[in-house]
């Protein structure tokens, strides 16, 4: 029942090779972020979320933006340090 | 094998999985204190909010799907895991369509489609 995960797992990627709970929903994109060898699997679901990260930034920007005189600014890839100071 | 860790369920979560977590010692909690996100439904409104989320969109807030749950019970894995969690993401509902059409359909269907057997493995 389990050879369709496995079939993944022999990629080596770090998201599919770490076992169990050895990360969470808190640590899991990082993990993979900084993984070498990505499985094609990975790969294409990290580069979606990405996408959609940039565009919900972007909206969110917009409609929090009172001031538009910064507009080519926010229209500039928005960098992570503009969201969240935290490291 | 939950022990010391904690969870949030999705309203779309049905008792299944959330009583294996419980079971294994998990224990529940709201989804900003949560270390793990569990939902079956990436449409379902308290998903689509993470989804939204600032957390999210700082990459720290994955949801996986809580059948999950379901084939570590299967794989008579809920002492040790064995099971790669890294498979059950569930991604925003607006992106499935498209990883799908690129790596086929999502580990967590298969799951699903196996669960709706009634065989005695
Ligand atoms: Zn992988």
């Amino acid at each position: 029942a389990t050879s369709s995960s496995h079939k993944m797992a022999d990629l080596r990627c770090s998201g599919c090779a770490a076992g169990g709970l050895s990360f969470n929903s808190r640590t899991f994109t990082k993990m993979l972020q900084s993984c070498q060898h990505r499985c094609d699997h990975h790969r294409v679901l990290l580069e979606a979320e990405q996408r959609y990260r940039e565009e919900l930034c972007q909206s969110a920007l917009w409609s929090s933006s009172t001031h538009r005189t910064h507009d080519k600014i926010m229209l500039a890839p928005v960098r992570k340090d503009r969201l969240h100071t935290e490291k | 094998m939950f022990r010391g860790r904690r969870a949030w369920f999705s309203q779309s979560v049905s008792p299944g999985p959330r009583g294996l977590w419980v079971a294994g010692g998990g224990a529940l909690t709201d989804w900003l204190d949560a270390e793990y996100l569990f939902s079956s439904d990436a449409t379902h409104p308290d998903t689509r909010s993470i989804h939204e989320s600032l957390r999210y969109l700082e990459g720290r807030a994955t949801v996986f799907h809580s059948c999950y749950l379901s084939a570590c019970e299967r794989a008579g894995a809920m002492e040790k895991p064995s099971v790669v969690l890294g498979h059950f993401i569930l991604p925003p509902a607006c992106l499935q369509e498209e990883i799908r059409r690129k790596i086929g359909c999502f580990i967590w269907e298969q799951v699903n489609v196996l669960e709706e057997k009634p065989n005695g493995n």
